[in-house]
């Protein structure tokens, strides 16, 4: 009997291509600094901008990673135990992003920058009476407590489910029976995900980035941003899936754990859809100046082909291509997919962020994806160190014969 | 060895030492026998409430919309909210059968076919009121978009109002298809047992001629398929519809962008807790407890406290949003109509809070998600918590609009409007005991479906493989393909 193989060793490809990117990543920020991070107030908030915007998207996206974890676990679902371990590795990066994220934020916050946080300059606040009013909310202090609780929470209550689910690598579960083992996880789960609701799920979105435009407002906010980092991190997880198969591990982990993943991809990028649509519609039906003023320059003016792209990407293309079930069995499609999807929130988040801090004129070029690059060259190292150091498989989690048998 | 495997940790889905035949006999058994005095008791209720609520309407239509207490500032009331309740409560069969087919969920066979038939008799219940609601009702047709010779009267496109229409009537349909196309091989079975002539000859013409056979199977595996796959955008879209109503308008505390997924979450926490009140009815009544089992409940009860939780975010994120906006008007209805416990409709939004917001929270605990009473308790609570939902919305928000001179004056209902309502009960409980009395209330062919996995002396009898080394029966089941 061939035993799974169950130690994940790097490959040095994989090394020197995580560090290319980082390096790609750096030499554009070291130019782009000079560039732009030297220049004028509207330089500056662009600079610092597109680095916002990255850090935000990959602390969200690897945190929605924890997310599925824990959402699933609540489910009593069974399949995901053959390939847990990657979502369990990739969000191992929200500490590390989670702080770029701080120290970015933090940074942009403090040096009250008039085209990043507006409601961060007193002088401001003092001559608007709106944002006077939204003071209780928009101040430094509430902003930097919140963010630091945020990231600090979904770290530490993601490092804990990690931490459990490395008891189901021994066959004493931590003295736990199987009943008590899942007892534990769907406490811990539990925690989370309240925690998640109270943060991704309302006032994050609302601090981080709505608060751009200080004015502007719109309930849906968060949840439509939750709707883009689930979707995204849906088709990063088919992504080191995918990897890994190809590399000959995850022996459990079938064209059916798959094909479940890509249904995710797939009725997330509907449910994406409807979010944005439900806010869209109601914005432009009403046609009330306060509100549509966000979608002004967006729809009509320089971002209008980003606009029709995004939609393009992350609605049409997922429907017509991931609709035939042999699709969502097929690696290429997959991958190709998952990465489509991927960027395509990407763009979106670089629509809202940018949209807000350069109205007039659309950024995007080398320097945003020089950046990206470097998010991405630390996100493979990350989560390639996180799958070695752990066996790839929870030999003795209670519902892994499930989903060594899981057909979908 | 087979792929049949479940987990001991889970529950049975059907408990005792059951065969396929037992399976049969257990719920086909209820249709054939007489009805008890209970059922003829409740039964007889149910049709007074439907006689007092077509009295009620006879009413309005002779006398006009006058007999309700509606005005001009208040010009929709208890009728557009018991429409929206009613709408919401038909959420949750579409959802059990469709998105948690999708799901692969074993636990929806259990529970699944009543919840449907309580979908379409609840949407049933709901068409009602928007109909009557017209006033002269004998130009209802007026809706239907046709090639008419009444000039520039036409439907009007921009209106939610009418896209109500086809959703709502889209919505019943495929319901309605779906259920249909699930009880067919039931009725069958109800055929093949029927010892009377009359009753073989009924539930033939119903069966459509059911054999049974592999092909019969394999088509109505695909169209439940088709069926879930179709009706999957309708559960989220008439709710969405619905919330639209509201949400394009430019009213304070209507137009706000969260409202359709809030809407929807707020349509399957009411139908949850409304086939929680009916089912622990039925399976008593019945003696089904081995199919609809305190591991269904739970199931369901931790659906409640999700889609609770997730509208009271929106409540929170609306509240909150009211005062960030710093909008005055926005400000004043979330904060002085709705949060203010002193000021007139106060109680409604507390009320609201308390049965949708604080009280579901009980069901973090297993041992109340566990108990009969604080569940049947708690479907009714919500239930009420979701109609104060639907008043705080409309009435709210209407009473004191832009013009202080067209404030209202406090609205309560009359008796024909509260007539009405109970009328819709009445409605919903004839078609309700009927459908009991005549039809499986479980699905029969679906429980065998999940018979041999999920059944308790099935389980027993792979216990064996619980403490077996994972590799090991991965190994082994690659060879057994």
């Amino acid at each position: 009997m061939a035993s799974i193989r169950e130690q994940f060793e790097i490959p040095s490809k994989m090394k020197t291509w995580a560090y290319a990117l980082i390096g790609v990543g750096v030499v554009s920020f070291a130019i782009g600094l000079f560039t732009k991070g030297m220049g004028t107030e509207e330089e500056k908030a662009i600079f610092l901008g597109t680095i916002m915007y990255n850090t935000i998207f990959w602390t969200l996206v690897c945190n929605a990673s924890m997310f599925f974890l824990c959402a699933t676990t609540m489910a009593w679902a069974g399949w995901p135990a053959a390939f847990r371990r990657i979502p369990e590795a990739i969000s191992t990066m929200v500490p590390i992003f989670g702080s770029i994220t701080l120290v970015v934020l933090l940074y942009a916050v403090f040096s009250h920058n008039p085209h990043i946080y507006h409601w961060s300059i007193d002088s401001v606040v003092a001559n608007d009476p709106i944002l006077k009013g939204k003071s209780g909310f928009l101040n430094v202090k509430f902003f930097t407590i919140w963010s630091l609780l945020a990231v600090g929470l979904w770290s530490f209550f993601g490092y804990r489910m990690r931490q459990l689910s490395s008891m189901a690598d021994d066959a004493a579960l931590g003295g736990m029976t199987g009943a008590q083992f899942i007892k534990q996880n769907t406490v811990r789960a539990a925690t989370f995900l309240v925690w998640f609701g109270l943060t991704v799920g309302s006032t994050i979105h609302w601090l981080w980035m709505m608060s751009l435009d200080a004015h502007w407002y719109s309930t849906m906010y968060s949840w439509y941003n939750f709707a883009s980092t689930f979707v995204s991190g849906m088709a990063l997880i088919a992504l080191w899936l995918i990897y890994m198969k190809n590399k000959g591990y995850m022996e459990y982990a079938t064209n059916e754990h798959l094909h479940d993943i890509a249904k995710f991809m797939f009725a997330f990028s509907i449910f994406w859809t409807y979010l944005w649509f439900s806010q869209y519609m109601l914005i432009w039906y009403s046609n009330q100046p306060e509100e549509i003023i966000y979608f002004k320059h967006r729809v009509q003016g320089p971002y209008k082909g980003i606009f029709f792209l995004n939609l393009i990407i992350n609605f049409v293309c997922p429907v017509i291509i991931l609709m035939k079930r042999s699709s969502k069995r097929n690696y290429t499609l997959v991958t190709f997919m998952a990465v489509l999807i991927i960027f395509g929130h990407w763009i979106d988040y670089y629509q809202e962020v940018m949209g807000s801090i350069s109205k007039n004129h659309v950024t995007l070029g080398w320097f945003d994806f020089g950046i990206l690059s470097f998010f991405v060259g630390v996100m493979i190292f990350g989560v390639s160190k996180a799958l070695a150091s752990k066996p790839l498989v929870p030999k003795y989690h209670p519902f892994l014969k499930e989903s060594i048998i899981h057909h979908t | 060895m087979s792929l049949k495997y479940e987990s001991q940790l889970r529950e049975p889905l059907v408990y005792g030492n059951k065969t396929y035949h037992q399976v049969t006999e257990d719920i086909i058994r209820p249709i054939e026998a007489k009805p008890s005095k209970l059922w003829y008791i409740g039964f007889y209720i149910a049709v007074a409430l439907l006689l007092f609520g077509v009295y009620s309407i006879y009413r309005e239509v002779t006398y006009g919309i006058g007999q309700w207490n509606l005005n001009k500032t208040i010009g929709w009331g208890w009728d557009i909210t018991n429409f929206v309740w009613w709408v919401g409560i038909g959420h949750a069969g579409t959802l059990i059968s469709a998105i948690l087919l999708l799901f692969r969920q074993g636990w929806r066979t259990g529970v699944n076919r009543a919840a449907e038939a309580m979908t379409i008799f609840a949407v049933m219940c709901a068409g009602q009121f928007p109909i009557w609601h017209m006033g002269r009702v004998w130009m209802a047709f007026f809706v239907m978009p046709y090639p008419n010779s009444r000039g520039p009267l036409w439907v009007n496109f921009n209106s939610p109002l009418l896209w109500d229409v086809f959703a709502i009537s889209t919505y019943f349909t495929v319901s309605l298809l779906f259920w249909y196309s699930g009880l067919i091989p039931d009725f069958a079975t109800v055929r093949d047992r029927a010892k009377t002539k009359l009753r073989k000859h009924l539930y033939g013409i119903a069966s459509f001629g059911w054999t049974g056979s592999t092909k019969h199977w394999q088509r109505h595996e695909s169209l439940s398929l088709v069926l879930a796959g179709l009706s999957t955008p309708l559960v989220l879209s008439v709710h969405t519809i619905v919330s639209f109503d509201f949400a394009t308008s430019v009213i304070p505390g209507w137009h706000t962008t969260i409202f359709p997924p809030y809407f929807v979450a707020g349509a399957v926490f009411s139908g949850f807790a409304m086939v929680q009140s009916l089912m622990i009815i039925v399976r008593k009544v019945f003696g089904m407890e081995d199919y609809v089992t305190m591991g269904h409940i739970e199931a369901m009860n931790k659906v409640i406290v999700l889609t609770g939780s997730i509208v009271g975010i929106a409540y929170l994120t609306e509240l909150f949003m009211g005062w960030y906006s710093q909008n005055k008007y926005e400000g004043y209805t979330f904060w002085y109509s709705r949060a203010n416990l002193f000021s007139p409709y106060g109680w409604s939004y507390w009320g609201m809070m308390a049965c949708n917001v604080l009280s579901p929270q009980i069901f973090w605990s297993r041992k109340m998600r566990r108990n009969l009473y604080v569940t049947f308790f708690m479907s009714v609570i919500v239930n009420i918590g979701m109609w104060f939902e639907r008043f705080v919305i409309i009435v709210t928000s209407i009473y004191r609009d832009y013009l202080p001179s067209s404030w209202s004056v406090y609205y309560s209902p009359s008796t024909w409007e509260i007539g009405f309502y109970l009328g819709s009960f009445g409605l919903f409980f004839t078609c309700f005991f009927l459908f009991a009395k005549y039809m499986p209330v479980i699905a029969v062919a679906e429980i065998k479906y999940v018979l041999k996995i999920s059944g308790e002396s099935y389980k027993d009898d792979m216990a064996s493989i619980e403490n077996k080394d994972a590799e090991q029966f991965g190994h082994e089941m690659a060879h057994a393909h």
